[in-house]
């Protein structure tokens, strides 16, 4: 029963993660999971130092926690789904040596918790390097999704002779976009370092380390449903020996309450059938104390905000609008975003072009995981908005189409020296070609004609600079220079305000010489030194003679 | 496979086959021999009916698609817009002409391109994919992977010696081109000899290593569509090809069995950047031309105009 509601919570976590990509319908809240974390919602909420709307959805998962307990580990976390069922496949058979400083690594979490929480305070959004939702959804966006696509290619690939003899047409001619990632080997490495701990003791990570396992033990014992052992007992201790949390101690009568996951272990394993789990109003009495040192309290507290300081007084918090780094359309003002932001990686999983990926240090130990556009690797189309439909604290605002648009994140700039155009006189236009807002005209210079961005019209999506056949890098780069980064209100009014308009519009490409704006009297000076050839070239469009 | 893209030898034959023999199976001169002498069937109306019109104009589809073959359109569906941009083929003219294939017995029709923008926006928004669903038969594709593409030779290229094809093309005996009248910034214009290069795997090349103009003269000396469709529905006069750009409707679908000729009489009809062009203006037609790949002087044009 209970590896059944498991296996469908991991289904439904799986299934909400597949539907996070272009046209996820308005109303399906692909980033649920997310929402519900209260260890993910705290951490937002108190980084950013107000309330997200999105986060209150974890009041959800506090309340049930409050009326039932901690069944939120057992039952519906996909990450603990996962654990057991990897410690099914591998550490089942094996003799697991059991650990003798359980009491102190069980208060691990506490003090990780701790630390996270004061980190936050601090302005630092650090939780997200443990919680577990976090971490497997960072696991699939850049381990499991890619290598499913790669997986499926390949059966696809395999089987393409076979289709193409039934004459299946579109399953002969189907492949899918293969998203690639950086970060995803060491993603993967933390996950199975997760796993690995398993081989020491079942559950290792839940019950030491989840800081999410810890909050909601804080207030699991005050549910209803409770262990109640009865006189049947013979203390023959199989419950002790099995319980996958540890949760029962030395008399097999008493149970720790904040550990106990109510997955009934215990009572399908008891041979006398002592063990019941009823519900069970109590206040108070049985309120089980978390063992809790006030050293190891303080410690935390001072930990959380020594790490939360140091992360946010470097010189990557003085550089902070003066990266290079482009952030997603929609995307908060920067300080406000690297706290908001839980780095969960959904956003990067949605990205319908695969140019959202994850920053190592590019802006500090605080910028983690955080998304960025890797133009050159692929642009942002301008008929998706998924980025901020998925992001669960809205750190990527959810916009409409039109809002998105007006969102720019950057300005293309051309360089010249390297734009085969310009340095080498090439009959090259795929910058022109690409541009969704004609941003890019060809104007007469010199007798040439040579490709401008007119910056009023440039919101940095990319195209140019991911099409910009120049090898290496991009003769055509986006620059965050003009982003606009509103924490609230409209991008179309501050669009305007700015007199930039991405709207289509062919008036600027008419290739009148007298209209270009350019004053061409260079060339009067340096005709001497123009080739016969140059001089020659027609006050034509490019193409015709 | 069918070794037509290797030279001229296939559009004599199908004259030939579409006169004689085959014509006799399917019942007889249905068409007067005058017709076959129409070297453009320039049809106005509205997309579907002046597409339907055009065929008839030409001789009926059935002249170029025989019962159980397999045939490939070649729309333009690169970009990511709506018909009303001007910048794809209208989706009513692919869904007319991949109906009338299947009406002449065709077992497949695919509609291919290699689009620059992500396919499946582009599938979406020109509303090709949508206009074809319920024909059954016709799969509406974007090849946008190496692995369905093969490398030929091409024995007159100037500049290019061999460039990667989409299987479907070399394999199918049928070739239809459906390209948009449309304004370029590197060409000029785009329309069929231009949309050629959908077919192809690396189009970068063409920008930056080789002489464009000359590039596409040597794929059309081994891609030779058997029948060219313009749409000129609409004409995307400036921005092109990707728009967003000025977009005229001169209402027009020119048919042609020869590419340049289709070509040269698209760019007749509108002025382009303000500025009115004949085809001979047009470096790659007249390059194509000169290479003997067709005629580039409307006036020497048999053409039939008709209103649909």
């Amino acid at each position: 029963m209970r590896t059944l509601i498991q296996a469908l919570s991991l289904l439904l976590f799986s299934t909400l993660f597949v539907f996070a990509t272009y046209k996820l319908p308005d109303w399906l809240p692909a980033d649920i999971y997310l929402r519900v974390d209260p260890l993910l919602g705290i951490n937002a909420v108190f980084a950013a130092r107000e309330v997200i709307g999105r986060a209150l959805w974890s009041l959800i998962l506090i309340g049930a926690t409050l009326a039932i307990g901690r069944f939120f580990c057992a039952y519906v976390c996909p990450t603990g789904a996962s654990i057991d069922f990897l410690d099914f496949l591998f550490f089942r058979k094996k003799k697991r040596p059991g650990l003798k400083a359980e009491a102190r690594l069980r208060k691990v979490k506490y003090f990780l918790l701790i630390v996270f929480v004061t980190a936050a305070l601090t302005g630092l959004s650090l939780a997200f390097l443990m919680d577990p939702l976090a971490l497997l959804t960072r696991l699939y966006t850049f381990f499991i999704y890619p290598l499913a696509l790669t997986v499926i290619n390949l059966t696809l690939d395999l089987l393409r002779p076979l289709f193409k003899a039934l004459g299946w047409v579109t399953l002969s001619h189907l492949h899918y976009f293969q998203s690639v990632f950086y970060m995803s080997a060491i993603t993967l490495l933390i996950f199975g370092g997760i796993i690995a701990l398993n081989r020491l003791i079942p559950r290792f990570w839940c019950r030491y380390l989840c800081p999410l396992g810890a909050l909601l033990s804080l207030i699991s014992p005050l549910g209803l449903f409770k262990r109640r052992v009865n006189e049947d007992c013979n203390e023959c201790m199989k419950c002790q020996k099995t319980c996958p949390m540890g949760a029962i101690p030395e008399d097999p009568k008493a149970t720790r309450l904040p550990e106990c996951i109510q997955c009934r272990t215990c009572a399908k394993i008891c041979p006398q059938k002592a063990i019941t789990f009823p519900a069970s109003l109590s206040w108070g009495g049985e309120y089980s104390k978390v063992d809790f040192s006030r050293r190891g309290f303080i410690y935390s507290v001072v930990g959380g905000l020594g790490v939360g300081f140091l992360a946010t007084q470097t010189p990557f918090t003085l550089k902070e609008s003066k990266f290079q780094l482009v952030r997603p359309p929609g995307a908060i003002p920067e300080t406000e975003f690297l706290r908001t932001c839980i780095r969960c990686g959904e956003c990067m999983k949605s990205c319908l072009t695969n140019t959202l990926q994850p920053c190592l240090w590019e802006s500090g130990f605080s910028g983690l995981w955080t998304p960025k556009m890797e133009l050159r690797l692929a642009p942002c189309d301008q008929n998706c908005n998924v980025c901020g439909k998925v992001c669960p604290t809205q750190a990527i605002r959810s916009l409409s189409l039109e809002e998105k648009t007006n969102a720019k994140v950057g300005t293309a700039v051309l360089r010249k020296e390297m734009c085969l155009v310009w340095a080498e006189n090439k009959l090259c236009l795929i910058c022109d070609e690409i541009c969704p807002y004609n941003a890019i005209v060809f104007r007469p210079v010199e007798g040439y004609r040579r490709p401008v961005v007119i910056a009023s019209k440039c919101n940095g999506c990319g195209f140019c600079e991911q099409r910009c056949p120049v090898k290496g890098e991009s003769a055509i780069v986006v620059v965050p220079n003009g982003e606009i980064r509103l924490k609230e209100g409209s991008y179309v009014k501050e669009a305007k305000k700015l007199q930039l308009d991405f709207k289509p519009d062919p008036g600027d490409d008419k290739f009148l010489l007298e209209d270009s704006g350019f004053r061409i009297e260079e060339e009067k000076k340096g005709e001497k030194g123009i080739s016969p050839r140059e001089k020659t070239q027609p006050k034509k469009p490019k193409g015709f003679l | 496979m069918s070794e037509w893209y290797q030279g001229m030898t296939r559009r004599k034959f199908l004259k030939g086959a579409a006169s004689g023999i085959v014509l006799g199976l399917t019942g007889g001169p249905s068409f007067s021999i005058a017709r076959e002498e129409v070297d453009l069937a320039v049809v106005s109306g509205d997309p579907a009916a002046a597409t339907k019109k055009a065929l008839e104009a030409l001789g009926g589809i059935s002249r170029f698609v025989k019962k159980g073959q397999h045939v490939v359109l070649k729309p333009n569906m690169s970009f990511t817009r709506t018909p009303e941009f001007g910048a794809t083929t209208h989706p009513l003219v692919v869904a007319t002409v991949a109906q009338a294939c299947l009406e002449a017995g065709a077992q497949q029709v695919l509609v291919l391109d290699h689009t620059l923008h992500r396919a499946e926006l582009c599938l979406e928004r020109t509303g090709i994919r949508e206009a074809c669903k319920d024909l059954s038969g016709v799969h509406v594709l974007t090849l946008q992977e190496r692995k369905f593409f093969r490398e030929i030779k091409i024995p007159k290229g100037k500049v290019l010696e061999r460039v990667e094809v989409m299987k479907e093309i070399l394999d199918s005996p049928v070739l239809i081109n459906l390209p948009v009248a449309k304004s370029h910034s590197a060409t000029g214009v785009s329309m069929g000899i231009k949309g050629l290069m959908g077919l192809i795997w690396d189009r970068e090349v063409f920008h930056s290593q080789v002489n464009m103009n000359q590039a596409l003269a040597d794929l059309a000396t081994v891609i030779k569509p058997q029948l060219t469709i313009l749409d000129a529905t609409r004409a995307l006069t400036s921005g092109g090809p990707g728009g967003p750009g000025e977009v005229k409707k001169p209402n027009l679908i020119i048919a042609g069995i020869d590419p340049i000729a289709v070509d040269s009489y698209g760019v007749s009809i509108v002025p382009w950047y303000g500025q009115t062009f004949k085809g001979r203006q047009v470096e790659h037609l007249l390059i194509a031309h000169q290479r003997g790949l067709g005629k580039i002087d409307i006036e020497q044009l048999n053409v039939l105009k008709e209103k649909a």
